[in-house]
């Protein structure tokens, strides 16, 4: 373990903090998006993450020779659609409204992505402190040298 | 007889600590949204206590770090943010205090051979 690992793992974290930002900003986007590329309304998408080193090779080793493998930080494991059904909205003018008279609108809820958006920009902001915190005891140590 | 005395050795064992205690909560808090992360912690002052009250040589002493189970949300997540980043503060001004006590030390040892 070294100083160099906590830098990596919060630039891992502020990597998937930015992953999930830019997947909400999608989801915000394209809330109204009635006519995605296959055709259908838009589904909203979801950011899964998962720890590194779970099982990879080279945790596996470090714990084989020593007691403790280093934690790796965090990854993006997939970005997968949210399977909650769309919303059907009243609209007969709408050029999409099936017979009814109404139309089938993406499974976003602007609510929610604000709220997800905060979560986010709050992780990234402890993650930015966690980072600076380790540069400053990295400076500390050579100052040690003076 | 060593140049490093018996306390000089702790403040460098004691920062071997805090180190990956570092490491540790910065992994905990990357993995903040990680569905089923359990955080993890060093608690390198009673190792080292431990270990120093067994007479062992502090540059011996190895850490490693202790999950801890507390499940607090509904998707297996049991990292607190605020708690973590409250922690992260005062391990790196723990850091500083242990780098200028060892730094003063290390000055006192200069002065005392003569070079500085």
């Amino acid at each position: 373990m070294s100083f160099f690992d906590s830098l990596s793992i919060a630039a891992s974290g502020l990597q998937a903090e930015r992953t999930r930002m830019d997947v909400t900003s999608e989801n915000l986007a394209n809330a109204q998006t009635t006519s995605g590329a296959n055709g259908l309304p838009y589904q909203r998408q979801e950011v899964v993450l998962e720890q590194v080193g779970g099982n990879s090779f080279g945790t596996t080793l470090a714990g084989a020779m020593s007691n403790s493998a280093p934690p790796g930080g965090v990854e993006v494991a997939g970005i997968v659609n949210d399977p909650t059904p769309d919303q059907l909205v009243y609209d007969p003018g709408h050029p999409g409204a099936n017979k009814q008279g109404y139309v089938s609108m993406p499974n976003v809820n602007p609510v929610t992505e604000m709220t997800d958006l905060i979560d986010e920009s709050d992780s990234y902001q402890a993650d930015v402190t966690a980072m600076s915190t380790a540069k400053t005891m990295f400076s500390k140590t050579l100052d040690l040298l003076k | 007889m060593s140049l490093l005395d018996a306390t000089q050795n702790a403040l460098v064992a004691a920062m071997r600590g805090s180190e990956m205690q570092q490491t540790v909560l910065t992994n905990n808090l990357a993995n903040t949204d990680t569905p089923g992360f359990q955080p993890a912690s060093v608690n390198f002052q009673s190792t080292l206590a431990s270990a120093m009250q067994a007479g062992q040589s502090p540059t011996s002493v190895t850490f490693t770090p202790q999950t801890e189970a507390n499940v607090s949300t509904a998707d297996g997540n049991g990292v607190n943010a605020e708690q973590t980043s409250a922690d992260l503060a005062s391990n790196g001004l723990l850091y500083e205090d242990l780098t200028s006590v060892a730094a003063q030390r290390e000055q006192i040892l200069i002065s005392a051979i003569g070079t500085g």
